[in-house]
């Protein structure tokens, strides 16, 4: 994180007023039975920006941004994703789900197939990518995770960071512009969260738009361009790291950033 | 992309390794296992005793003098094939030899057996031994055969004994080999033991023979060919295997193993008489046309980028498939078509680069044309003269009607799972419906529908076989119930892997098809296999509706012959023997394959 150029630094330092507009939430809002877990969410993140969602449990983040490549359907509001509205339209939800890759909590790799297959499953039938080309960029990938040497074995032979990393690695082979984190950590043993967030940074630096929900503070801290804090199916308040952490304007954000610090 | 240098994270540990546990020699085994506690002691010597008492009523019943196992020798050829023509069972021997090929092919090529200590060969050749020499004590034997069956365990106990001995301790064998040479020394036997001469005459009536000296030669010589057959296929595979692909020759030994069944049944066995013009100027443009066509459609089907085109045409061709039943024409020609139509629909499942696309239309013009070979064999009368309605009976039946109603039922079954877990709801219920409706009804009501009614229901210049309407009925029977052991395995599959399937934008006909049925099939192996083996024992309800399988015949037939009159137990005690012996196979099998898919499992 040493870097002064500005086109690979990340964090509030830099300025993104200039780029597109990758994710567009308006009002977004909806319902679990009579359960409301979005409430009128509306944001805007541009291209190259790291957002990081905080919140309490149940606060709405991973529902947020499980809408955003329909994993979830959203009830009310639009949502567009580089500049494609997400309706019940099958082509348009396939066509962002190709822009958009996604990382789990609990990894969902798939066990039965091993981890080179894996990373090029995705690419070979819906890139329709050649096998070899596929394959030489998963081994490409998987030496970006730090894990080349793991790629013919299965995913219940590797531990927690291991498979995450092949997560992450799965979702970059279909070349997505955007990259979704749910938690990405929170099922790993301490020691592991480290070389997943090593990953994570690394990604952020190479210009990758990405959105994470997690409770990693340092990470927050360190490359978010933009804390985004949920309460109850809200946005309670957005700024940059420095001013959130340091000085946050909402009571419920001093709570949060009083229980958590 | 194995040629990685592998660094662990902890360099060079030394490891520890675990305590050995003791290898308790037999006397302090039986001690710790059988006589640990006075009421340990009461419960071995009871059941001892038990198994004891039961070993010799069922050796008495086997060796009384009342048994006639005369029946069974004699009608050997009758429980297994029925009445197919004496002078043409070089074609049985032919199938026979084909399975013997395959099997000796797919041992080499997926590298079969494991490998078994010479020491544990060795304890179990010693109990064997001693368990011979004990039933030999038990059986109401002569003097003279009492002493050879002795001399028989006491030969084996001491070969498997001094394998104990003076083997190494860690010196294996494969059990592949092991197995060969028990078949060979069985097969040997046939021709050095006098076990006797046992067939029917025909003179002026039928009349029973069993004379003294080894087995005929019509039976020993086609066995030990098939053996030999058997190990050149084996070591075939193996140099085959040094040059070829893998994955080329799996697919192409499985692809074998598919088409076997139709093709040793509609070629080999039947004979069909090919009325060679007409193929010549009708079956074989028709394929042709088809083949040439349709690859070229699925070629261009097949582009990443045909898109709404692509699906409209796929769209047409399966309602023209409809539409043809609306106008005479040729029946191959409406499978054709309907065929084409499944091909094209699921092309922008499998479409891809070039090679890919290639790959698909020549699995069309294969398929395309193994149909239309087939469907000219069934259609071309056979050569093959038998008494009876269908041409062979006993456990050739029996296994007959089992493969074809496993083979049918399982993509069915399949289908109707995915179906009843469907989404669309005309599917879910349409699924719902049968397999509920199918489920409440008992098979022999369904076997008996379909042998004497279902050929009315059909049109008027259609007709069809017994055994075929019997088989579609079964397949119908069993579908249902597969495809409740398959939704067993659909549901176990996580939200989890749909959403991760889901998040890297696959179809969802992709993604059943690589990520939710592999996983949901291998938790569903076992119930699977217990169901194979259900299908396959319950063929024995087919001696209700008349047709000559084993059952009926060890029953019905074989009891009422002049020589052997009232002859029933041996008989089924034989077919137990059969059913058992496939069961048992089967069973180990599906043993097998769960270890191997076990791999990699969370």
């Amino acid at each position: 994180m040493n870097e002064t150029n500005n086109e690979a630094s990340t964090g509030s330092n830099r300025d993104l007023s200039n780029a597109a507009d990758m994710i567009v939430c308006e009002n977004v809002s909806k319902w679990y039975g009579d359960f409301q877990a979005l409430d009128e969410v509306s944001a805007t993140i541009k291209e190259q920006e790291v957002v990081v969602v905080l919140g309490p449990s149940g606060s709405g983040k991973s529902t947020w941004i499980r809408c955003i490549n329909r994993l979830e359907q959203h009830q009310e509001g639009r949502i567009e994703v580089d500049g494609i509205e997400l309706t019940n339209d099958l082509r348009n939800i396939e066509k962002v789900r190709s822009e958009v890759g996604m990382v789990f909590q609990q990894f969902n790799l798939f066990p039965h197939l091993k981890v080179i297959d894996n990373v090029t499953l995705a690419p070979i039938w819906v890139r329709k990518k050649p096998r070899v080309e596929a394959q030489e960029q998963a081994i490409a990938l998987l030496e970006r995770v730090g894990i080349p040497e793991q790629a013919d074995k299965y995913p219940g032979q590797l531990s927690g960071g291991q498979q995450q990393r092949v997560a992450i690695a799965r979702a970059l082979a279909m070349e997505p512009r955007i990259m979704l984190f749910d938690e990405p950590t929170s099922a790993l043993d301490p020691e592991m969260i480290k070389e997943v967030l090593d990953v994570m940074k690394e990604l952020a630096l190479s210009g990758m738009t990405m959105m994470v929900v997690t409770h990693e503070v340092g990470f927050a801290k360190e490359v978010a361009d933009r804390i985004i804090f949920m309460d109850e199916g809200q946005i309670v308040e957005i700024g940059t790291p420095e001013t959130f952490f340091t000085n946050p304007v909402e009571e419920r954000s001093k709570l949060f950033l009083s229980q958590i610090l | 992309m194995s040629d990685f240098n592998v660094t662990s994270a902890e360099g060079t540990v030394s490891i520890k390794p675990p305590p050995e546990t003791p290898k308790l020699p037999p006397r302090l085994w039986i001690k710790e296992n059988l006589f640990s506690s006075p009421f340990n002691v009461f419960l071995t010597i009871a059941s001892t005793g038990i198994l004891l008492i039961l070993g010799r009523g069922l050796l008495s019943f086997i060796f009384s003098h009342e048994r006639q196992w005369g029946s069974t020798a004699t009608n050997l050829r009758l429980l297994m094939t029925q009445a197919y023509p004496e002078e043409q069972y070089m074609r049985v021997w032919v199938c026979v030899g084909v399975i013997f090929t395959l099997t000796g092919l797919s041992m080499a090529v997926w590298n079969a057996g494991s490998r078994v200590a010479l020491r544990r060969l060795g304890s179990f050749l010693l109990s064997t031994g001693v368990v011979i020499d004990i039933l030999t004590l038990l059986a109401p034997f002569s003097s003279s055969a009492t002493i050879i069956w002795l001399c028989v365990g006491t030969g084996i106990s001491l070969f498997g004994g001094s394998l104990v001995k003076f083997s190494d301790e860690d010196k294996t064998m494969s059990v592949l080999t092991v197995t060969v040479i028990a078949l060979a020394g069985a097969i040997l036997s046939l021709w050095v033991v006098p076990y006797g001469h046992h067939s029917f005459v025909f003179e002026r009536t039928p009349r029973s023979l069993a004379e003294a000296g080894t087995v005929a030669l019509t039976t020993k010589l086609p066995w030990t060919i098939m053996l030999l057959i058997g190990i050149v296929a084996y070591f075939a595979g193996k140099a085959i295997r040094e040059k070829v692909s893998q994955n080329v020759l799996r697919v192409s030994v499985l692809t074998i193993w598919f088409l076997a069944p139709p093709a040793l049944l509609y070629l080999v066995l039947r004979d069909p008489d090919f009325d060679m013009g007409h193929v010549l100027n009708t079956d074989i443009p028709i394929f042709l046309v088809f083949a040439a066509v349709g690859a070229g459609l699925l070629f261009w089907l097949t582009r990443p980028t045909a898109g709404e085109l692509g699906k409209v045409i796929a769209a047409i061709t399966l309602l023209i498939g409809f539409g043809s039943f609306l106008t005479p024409m040729r029946m191959i020609i409406r499978i054709l078509i309907l065929l084409l139509a499944i091909f094209a629909i699921s092309a922008p499942t499998f479409a891809g680069d070039t090679q890919t696309r290639r790959r698909y239309s020549l699995g069309w013009i294969g398929v395309s044309g193994v149909t239309c070979w087939l469907v000219t064999a069934i259609n071309t009368p056979s050569t093959v003269e038998v008494p009876g309605s269908f041409f062979i009976g006993g456990v050739s039946l029996t296994l007959l009607i089992a493969i074809f109603t496993i083979v049918i039922s399982f993509p069915l079954g399949i289908l109707l799972a995915l179906g009843r877990t469907s989404t669309m709801p005309i599917f879910r219920i349409l699924c719902t419906w049968f397999i509920e409706f199918v489920r409440g009804i008992p098979l022999i009501t369904i076997l008996i529908f379909f042998s004497i009614m279902f050929p009315m229901f059909l049109p008027k210049e259609m007709e069809i076989g017994e055994v075929a309407s019997i088989v579609i009925g079964y397949s119908l029977f069993s579908s249902a119930y597969l495809a409740e052991n398959v939704r067993g395995g659909l549901q176990s599959v996580t939200r989890g892997q749909h959403e991760a399937a889901d998040a890297v934008g696959m179809t969802t006909p992709q993604k059943t098809l690589f990520i939710v049925l592999p996983q949901a099939l291998r938790v569903s192996i076992p119930p699977l296999v217990s169901h194979c083996i259900g299908v396959f024992k319950e063929t024995s309800l087919l001696a209700i509706i008349g047709l000559f399988d084993i059952l009926y015949i060890a029953r019905n037939v074989i009891p009422n012959q002049t020589e052997f009159l009232g002859s029933v137990r041996e008989n089924l005690l034989f077919v137990c023997l059969i059913y058992w012996i496939l069961s048992y196979q089967m069973s180990k099998a599906s043993q097998r394959l769960e270890r191997r898919v076990g791999l990699g499992e969370r």
